[in-house]
């Protein structure tokens, strides 16, 4: 894992990239919602165009970005990378579909069996939508399979939202100094 | 002699806890060294017994002083053993050659320390000097007879102090054993050397041990390493089932699987704050979603803030300002955003409030703050003017007292549970950061 200022600092280059582009991209005044949404996604998109492709949640980031402004992601990354995180995403979309076919009658049926155990069963199906929530929360989760992945993905999310978090409240801090004097 | 052998003893009763084949480079050095000054003093001191004596107390104020310094007891060992067939053969008339010569090698060998290469010279060296104290113990009873009985005296005191250290060395082998287990097979070998050397004569023992220690352990050395690097380089993961486990592949492979989780698990611990008390997968997912949930709810809030902040969606920024304001931020953060993470405990919000008023009211008492000024005094260039206008010192506190402020203000609505679109507060200085916490 890199150094927390090192990717804050490459989080901000290009997060800062991205609002120009955003900018430049939309000539007409724009409504604090809209600036809320722009501001936002880029932010997202630098945060996952730092971990070059390499994790899950990040190439699911950029799909689900590519999926509602194509122009502006494109401009940011450049077109190559975002086409081809989206098609893996999609492969393993699709391969995930099927798998869940297959496997939900077969869970039900161990359900069932395991009803003796009771305690067990209660704790294990805590912990699994728990961890269903997790993965509704961390980008790209319901594609991941093992819980392994699932938690390293997290970490690595967790690691990179912080760094995120950070440099907005710097960024909002100054720019509020800068225009309130 | 007599004033001589505590003092060794004691020396070789003190490393107690230090291996021998860590140092030996530099023992060896440090031997030959000793040994040839101790040579020097024999030659130049007639063969008398009051002049003997003072040597032997030089030599024994230079085994303490060399020896204060922990050094392994073989080391000692090595000395006393030079010593005993020394005083025993010290009137035999070919040993004077012999000295010489071994006085002229030592020379050689010291010259040579000082470059690297010297190290097969040295254990050439010390074949010679095993020799010669052989040569030398063989004969005790041409020696003259006081010097005999002195001989046989100091060969007495000086084997159960042999045996002594020679059983710490194997203790502390043992020891080793049990902390390196890559170092298992050639601790060994040298434990099995030493044993069979322990069975020999005395005086055989301490000079040949050191030189067969040398050999081995020059020899070890390289052993060690293609056996570290066989070590580093594992192909397979160990496992271990305790008894009643089953130890086929499938439930290894998920016991292994399970390690593996819980060890990010407890990455994750680390990395989320307030995780480290609970225990259970359950609570723990708890906890991180929550994180995950309240990250993801600032970043919301953050860019609202901003949206609202700056109309116009361009943050000229150029990299220079990015680059010398960043971490200045940075460091107020780290103060300050750990804060930002508990969200429950009121004590965590209230204290970097009050640290950052006693840091407006006291000048510059606190070292973030002070760490922040300096960096805001050193990018200058391409802030605003207004940056520049007042002075720094009323103008950096302010920023610091934001943040707190900014804290407080998110973490009000986190409580609330409910995100209100923006409300704008005026973020004035000090006085509104104690009022706010005076609220809270």
């Amino acid at each position: 894992m890199r150094n927390s200022t090192s990717l804050k600092q490459e989080f901000l280059k290009k997060w800062i990239k991205g609002l120009q582009v955003c900018n430049s991209s939309s000539e007409k005044k724009m409504t604090i919602l809209e600036r809320k949404k722009a501001i936002k996604m880029s932010a997202d998109i630098a945060m996952a165009s730092t971990r070059n492709g390499t994790t899950c949640w990040s190439r699911a980031v950029i799909a689900n970005a590519t999926e509602s402004n194509r122009v502006v992601v494109e401009r940011i990354l450049g077109p190559h990378k975002s086409s081809r995180s989206v098609s893996s995403v999609m492969h393993k979309k699709i391969l995930k579909k099927s798998r869940r076919v297959c496997s939900s009658r077969s869970r039900r049926v161990l359900m069932r069996k395991r009803d003796v155990e009771k305690t067990r069963s209660i704790a294990k199906r805590l912990v699994w939508k728990k961890t269903q929530v997790l993965k509704s929360l961390v980008p790209g989760g319901e594609f991941m399979e093992d819980e392994m992945c699932l938690i390293a993905e997290t970490l690595d999310y967790i690691v990179s939202l912080r760094a995120q978090v950070d440099v907005m409240r710097c960024l909002a801090t100054t720019t509020e100094f800068i225009n309130g004097k | 002699m007599n004033r001589a052998l505590p003092e060794m003893l004691n020396c070789m009763n003190a490393p107690g806890t230090f291996l021998a084949g860590n140092s030996t480079d530099m023992t060896v050095l440090e031997r030959q060294r000793a040994r040839m000054k101790w040579h020097q003093h024999e030659h130049n001191d007639p063969i008398q017994l009051h002049q003997q004596q003072q040597g032997y107390n030089f030599s024994g104020n230079e085994l303490s002083g060399v020896f204060s310094v922990p050094i392994p007891a073989g080391q000692a060992q090595g000395f006393m053993g030079l010593v005993c067939g020394d005083s025993a053969v010290k009137p035999d008339p070919c040993s004077e050659n012999r000295w010489a010569e071994l006085g002229y090698g030592s020379c050689e060998l010291v010259v040579n320390n000082n470059g690297a290469a010297g190290f097969e010279e040295m254990i050439n060296g010390h074949n010679n000097n095993s020799n010669i104290s052989r040569t030398f113990s063989c004969p005790p009873t041409v020696a003259a007879e006081k010097k005999s009985n002195d001989a046989v005296l100091s060969q007495k005191i000086s084997s159960p102090a042999g045996k002594e250290s020679f059983k710490k060395r194997k203790a502390d082998k043992v020891q080793s054993n049990k902390a390196v287990a890559a170092e298992d097979d050639s601790t060994e070998k040298r434990m099995k050397g030493c044993a069979e050397e322990g069975d020999s004569k005395i005086t055989e023992q301490t000079s040949t041990k050191n030189t067969n220690n040398d050999r081995e352990s020059s020899g070890d050395t390289s052993k060690d390493n293609s056996k570290a690097s066989e070590v580093q380089k594992p192909d397979y993961i160990h496992v271990r089932a305790r008894r009643g486990q089953a130890t086929d592949s499938h439930s290894l492979a998920e016991r292994v699987r399970r390690e593996k989780i819980s060890e990010r698990m407890k990455y994750l611990q680390d990395l989320v704050p307030g995780c480290n008390k609970i225990t259970g997968k359950a609570g723990m997912l708890d906890e991180i979603i929550n994180y995950v949930q309240s990250l993801q709810r600032q970043v919301e809030f953050l860019s609202m803030k901003l949206a609202a902040v700056n109309p116009r969606l361009d943050f000229n920024i150029d990299d220079l300002f990015a680059k010398e304001m960043f971490p200045a931020c940075a460091a107020n953060f780290q103060t300050i955003g750990m804060s930002s993470e508990m969200t429950n405990s009121a004590y965590v919000q209230f204290n970097p409030v009050q640290q950052m008023v006693s840091s407006c009211g006291l000048d510059m008492g606190i070292n973030s703050s002070d760490l922040a000024l300096r960096r805001t005094i050193s990018a200058p260039v391409s802030i605003p003017e207004t940056f520049l206008d007042t002075s720094c010192f009323t103008q950096a506190p302010p920023t610091a007292i934001w943040d707190a402020d900014l804290q407080n203000l998110f973490n009000v609505e986190f409580q609330q549970g409910r995100t209100t679109p923006f409300q704008s507060q005026p973020f004035t200085g000090s006085i509104e950061a104690s009022n706010l916490k005076m609220e809270m």
